[in-house]
């Protein structure tokens, strides 16, 4: 199945691609070629527009959203200010692991970094580096697969022509048209990165998470998935780290507690690391739909995943097992915050906000009228929730009175 | 009898020798002319009930305008985005999700479906099949219409009607933010593709209130029904204009009745009503025969001629009537009457043609319609008043009581011109001349503030109060949704349409434009590709952004809406849904997209404005607002000519056109103060005015001259003109106005506004001509030499 799209995939954007070069012949340029270029406009409509995430530094909140907008409140929420962004592509998370420093993603694979608290930012990442490291990982899987194939098919020929059972054995285990399938399949992800690569950078990261000024993740579209150890001064393709060669959007990475960070992506795809990502481990998923959050409930070992039409299940224990919590509601759930204290909101499509004071155990459902949709949300001091979303911010305040 | 020397004074239009040649040939065959007058009205009162309204968009537009040229040029490809109706089916308690309700939209729907011009296929409404809801499942796309399958009304079945609308894009745009009221969305077809026929707005109008809303209004007393669309708000135009007649045949009794008290003398009164209604029926019948329809613009030109009509009539009979009481036989003052008259009313009546004419300088098709159809008229006035008026007086005469009346004035001191004859004195006129400095100071003050095109929300055509804008306050407060409409076009090479760098400027101008005041959201190809590629990444908002890479981009518009873009893929619009089409919002956005658009200049794109009905008024004001000067400039240039070509004297120009540019400034002022903006309707009243009101002036002026060439001196000769001239003209602008001034209780608007302008020209360029000619006569004008010259005149000629 998945052999033949991939294939088909391939053809229709080789068609493309030719096609492309005639499209794009044009005039001198006024404007730089590519919005990874192109800084952000200043609009004072940028705090009402579509924004998709929101973080403290400090004081301070930060939101981030579509054309390079980031915009920051001192006065906990009630003005806000457009940032200088050097590029105009949607910027989808935001990090920040003091008032200071912090990292944000978005599309054409970009990673941004301020150090004065999101007031000026700095390209440290883009998609075509991206594309390389991408290629350059299919590539060496490519030549991975063929020497494990020549080796087997080395074994298998020995074997044929020998009467040493032990040989026989061990060319028994090997499947070669299995093998050269997945070398098949591998090939055309080498060529799928490499026609990408052809149209730029195009695919976006989709989540940010920081533990501390130097170690962070993001993952996105496709696999994506990089870390840094140094505070981003360099990233590193981390794609082999975790297991998910069908190459999934991965679409969010949380922390979980001090060392456990967690990604949740398409197709119920869960991976957890409790050693602050060194290594990762694949969990058993209890839904085959996509989910687009995954946060910590304030508990010891507590996690809360939740995705597509609602679907959202609940663990104790780092995610061995799951319980699906009985919302009662279809609106696909985007993102999560914790006080610590028990209470948790979640937000989504259609307006939703759901609220728990008992650690997730019970929600209360309270949809917008206007029916937005909600893409972000912080509890701050005071009572009160920010909301970010498909119209920019919101607040609410005296939030107790909810629930 | 004729004066020698004003025979043989300053006027060349027509030689001395062929006055008598003129009167000779219409007063020696007076039956004949008589009877081809009978002829002639009785053909073209046949073609007058011939007369069709026209009321198409293109004649309101103008065709010459790069705007509009644009849009024409695209109008295949710009897929019906002005001319529809949106119909709201309101509940008056309670929601919308009831069986009641629904079963009654339902069969409100059905009527759409079938009314002649619609769309059928464009018809939307939560009853239509391609009002769809779509939804991301863990399987893929799943869907449906959002009437539930095997839907009966049941509270379950509502419920699930709920669900599907608000999952609905088409849903919810369809439905009320309050839940109150739904809407039915119907595009309509211009032309009738089976007939061929163009779409009648008066009957689809009539339909829409008999077959939907009076039918299902008296059938579920629950619901009310809103309905909005160029082609209703046009039919409920035509439907208003209707009133017009009772407007004319109160403008014809009070004239009459006016006319009587004036002349005191029934032929005296007739005549002139007579003469000019005649007039009106040639006017009507030649622009029938030379192919013009009536619009709700044009309507206004029977009028106007009648006006003159009546304004030159009456000067006849006063003249016949004071010859009459010199005790001439009706033929001799018939004929002495037109002697008197035939050169000055010519020249007016020929200042009014050209000053009408002059209104072509204005490329709309309404406005052009609107010049012809005034010149026909006005020419028709010179031949019917200034002949058939005075041959049938000569048959009739004047009565006795008539006569008598004029003996009496002819006898008797009026106090009232006593007093208004000082106006040329030489101690009042410095003072005149002074307030009309400063009148004329205040008026450019306040004129500043006077704005090009429409500077009220909704159907400006129509008052605030009316139905339609009623209807439209609805639609508007309860959906998110804009009636006006600036649509840009992006001309791009073929199959280039819809390439990343076209989609990318796009969307950077829709992020300028919604960035601009006025602008309240914008649409186009990258909205959809947008919409899509969110869609299909599971509705997850972070990936509502346009890709750079052009298979996801090509994969997102598959099955973009049509009118998205064209067939060969060269031009794709961008939608700009604005706040109003307040001239300086217009002008905001406009300048806007200009700007955007040199960043692109050099690009193998270009941005093309505009269409939809904010391109349209957009592009209307700018043609008003060049030509509004133009045509001022024109008219006057035209009037003052000809009063030079017939007076031979600078002097005389001044004393007659000055009053007018008075009228003209402070005309603007008044508009500017009362918050009416210069448009289509607005613009031919300025023109007009002059020529009404020159019309005055070269009377006065005429009368003036010749008694003052009798020798008369400045005051004791304008009092002569007063008396008679004067009250002649003094009457004159005060039954118009009074006829005019009615029109202010019209259900249309700009007929109102019309109204209250031209009653505001026929009284004040009336004032200018009694008050301020006389005053910059006695600075400007020396009776001694005029009467020196005229001596020499008439030396050398014999």
């Amino acid at each position: 199945m998945n052999k033949q799209k991939d294939t088909m995939r391939v053809k229709l954007k080789r068609n493309l691609a030719g096609i492309g070069l005639g499209l794009f012949v044009g005039g001198a340029l006024a404007l730089p070629a590519s919005d990874l270029e192109t800084p952000a406009i200043q609009s004072s409509l940028a705090a009402n527009y579509l924004l998709l995430d929101v973080d403290e530094a400090g004081d301070r909140l930060v939101a981030v959203g579509a054309r390079g907008h980031v915009v920051y409140s001192d006065d906990q929420g009630k003005n806000w200010t457009q940032s200088d962004v050097p590029v105009s592509v949607m910027l989808t998370s935001v990090d920040f692991v003091n008032e200071r420093k912090g990292w944000a993603v978005g599309h054409a694979g970009v990673i941004l970094h301020t150090e004065d608290g999101g007031a000026t930012w700095r390209k440290q990442f883009d998609g075509n580096m991206a594309n390389e490291f991408v290629i350059e990982g299919a590539r060496e899987r490519v030549a991975a697969l063929e020497e494990e194939l020549a080796l087997a098919e080395e074994i298998v020929a020995e074997a044929e022509g020998s009467s040493d059972a032990k040989l026989k054995a061990r060319a028994s285990e090997y499947d070669l048209d299995e093998m050269a399938f997945i070398l098949e399949d591998a090939t055309f992800a080498l060529e799928d990165a490499e026609i990408d690569a052809e149209s730029g950078a195009a695919k976006p990261l989709l989540s940010v998470q920081f533990l501390d000024e130097n170690v962070g993740f993001t993952v996105g579209a496709f696999g994506f998935f990089f870390y840094t150890e140094d505070g981003g001064a360099t990233w590193q393709y981390g794609a082999s780290k975790i297991e998910n060669t069908d190459r999934f959007h991965l679409n969010a990475v949380s922390q979980i507690d001090e060392s456990t960070v967690a990604i949740a992506g398409e197709a119920g795809q869960i991976f957890l690391s409790r050693d602050r990502g060194a290594t990762w481990e694949s969990l058993e998923s209890p839904y085959e739909g996509s989910f687009f959050g995954i946060g910590p409930t304030g508990n010891e070992g507590g996690m809360i995943v939740y995705g597509l039409r609602g679907n959202t299940f609940a663990s104790n224990d780092y995610g061995a097992n799951w319980e699906p919590l009985e919302l009662d509601i279809s609106e696909t759930l985007m993102s999560s915050d914790t006080t610590g204290n028990g209470r948790i909101s979640l937000v989504g499509n259609g307006g939703m906000l759901l609220l728990s004071r008992d650690g997730g155990e019970t929600f209360t459902a309270h949809p917008r009228e206007d029916r937005k949709a909600l893409l972000g949300v912080r509890f701050l001091a005071a009572d009160r929730l920010l909301l970010v979303g498909e119209d920019g911010i919101s607040l609410i305040r005296e939030v107790s009175r909810l629930n | 009898m004729a004066n020698k020397l004003h025979d043989h004074g300053d006027h060349f239009i027509t030689t001395p020798k062929a006055e008598p040649f003129l009167e000779r040939v219409i007063f020696n065959n007076r039956l004949i002319i008589l009877i081809l007058f009978m002829g002639i009205t009785a053909f073209l009162g046949y073609q007058m009930t011939q007369i069709k309204p026209d009321a198409s968009f293109e004649r309101l537009i103008p065709l010459k305008h790069e705007f509009i040229q644009n849009m024409m040029e695209n109008r295949d490809d710009l897929e019906n985005l002005g001319n529809y109706i949106n119909i709201a089916v309101a509940v008056k308690d309670g929601d919308v999700f009831n069986e009641e309700y629904m079963e009654t939209l339902k069969q409100i729907t059905d009527e759409v479906f079938f009314l002649a011009g619609v769309d059928r296929a464009g018809v939307k409404s939560l009853w239509t099949p391609n009002v769809r809801w779509v939804e991301v499942t863990e399987q893929g796309f799943q869907g449906g219409t959002v009437i539930p399958d095997g839907y009966d009304g049941s509270a379950n079945s509502l419920a699930k009607l709920r669900q599907n609308v608000l999952r609905s894009g088409d849903g919810i745009r369809l439905m009320a933010d309050n839940f109150q009221s739904t809407l039915i969305y119907a595009p309509l077809m211009e032309t009738n593709p089976e007939t061929g026929e163009s779409l009648d707005y008066k009957a689809f109008s009539q339909e829409l209130e008999a077959k939907i809303r009076d039918k299902y209004e008296a059938q579920n007393p629950n619901i009310e029904i809103h309905i909005v669309g160029f082609a209703k708000k046009v039919g409920d135009l035509i439907e208003g204009i209707k009133s017009i007649a009772y407007f004319a045949l109160i403008t014809l009794v009070l004239a009459l009745v006016l006319l009587i008290l004036y002349a005191r003398c029934i032929a005296g009164a007739l005549i002139p009503i007579f003469s000019s209604f005649v007039a009106v029926v040639w006017q009507l019948g030649l622009l029938n025969l030379l192919g013009y329809g009536l619009d709700p613009y044009s309507v206004l030109v029977p009028f106007l001629v009648f006006a003159i009509g009546i304004s030159h009539g009456v000067q006849i009979v006063n003249q016949a009537g004071a010859e009459a009481a010199k005790g001439y036989d009706s033929l001799t003052s018939a004929r002495l009457a037109f002697r008197a008259l035939y050169i000055p009313g010519m020249l007016a009546l020929l200042s009014d043609a050209i000053g009408f004419l002059t209104l072509l300088l204005i490329e709309i098709d309404v406005i052009q319609g609107l010049a012809v159809a005034a010149s026909i008229g006005v020419a028709v006035i010179i031949i019917t008043n200034l002949v058939l008026h005075p041959v049938i007086l000569s048959y009739t005469g004047i009565t006795k009581s008539g006569i008598r009346h004029a003996k009496n004035l002819e006898e008797k001191v009026d106090k009232k011109w006593v007093w208004m004859s000082y106006f040329a004195h030489p101690s009042v006129a410095p003072i005149s001349v002074l307030i009309a400095i400063v009148g004329t100071g205040l008026g450019f003050y306040y004129k500043q503030d006077l704005k090009i095109g429409d500077l009220d929300q909704g159907a400006p055509e129509l008052r605030a109060d009316s139905r339609y804008n009623l209807d439209n306050k609805f639609i508007i407060d309860n959906y998110s949704s804009s009636s006006d409409v600036m649509v840009i076009m992006v001309k791009t090479e073929p199959q280039a349409c819809s390439s990343y760098p076209v989609l990318r400027a796009i969307d950077r101008l829709q992020w300028t434009l919604e960035n601009t005041p006025g602008v309240q959201s914008t649409g186009s190809l990258v909205t959809v590709s947008k919409i899509v590629t969110k869609a299909l990444n599971e509705g997850s908002f972070k990936w509502y952004e346009l890709s750079p890479s052009q298979r996801v981009i090509n994969s997102s518009i598959q099955r973009a809406p049509s009118g998205l873009l064209n067939t060969d893929c060269s031009m794709t619009p961008v939608v700009a849904y604005l706040e109003d089409h307040k001239a300086e919002t217009l002008k905001t956005v406009v300048a806007s997209i200009q700007e955007f658009s040199k960043d692109y200049e050099g690009e193998s794109f270009r941005f093309l404005l505009a269409a939809g009905n904010a391109g349209v008024d957009a592009a209307t004001n700018e043609v008003i607002e060049a030509a509004k000067d133009q045509m001022l400039l024109l008219v006057y240039a035209v009037v003052s000519t000809l009063c030079f070509i017939t007076f031979r004297s600078i002097r005389a120009v001044i004393c007659i056109v000055t009053p007018l540019g008075l009228t003209s400034i402070l005309c603007e002022a008044l508009m500017a103060q009362l918050g009416i903006g210069i448009k289509v309707e607005t613009l031919p009243v300025i023109a007009l005015g002059v020529g009404i009101g020159v019309d005055y002036g070269i009377y006065i002026y005429t009368k003036f001259e010749k008694v003052l060439l009798e020798g008369r001196s400045l005051q004791d000769a304008y009092y002569e003109t007063l008396r008679t001239t004067g009250r002649a003209v003094m009457f004159t602008g005060i039954t118009l106005g009074l006829g005019v001034i009615t029109w202010i209780f019209s259900p249309i608007k700009f007929q109102a506004n019309m109204g209250l302008l031209l009653f505001f020209m026929f009284l004040w360029n009336m004032i200018g001509a009694l008050w301020l000619l006389p005053a910059l006569a006695r600075f400007l004008l020396n009776p001694e030499k005029m009467v020196a010259k005229a001596r020499a005149a008439e030396a050398k000629m014999a």
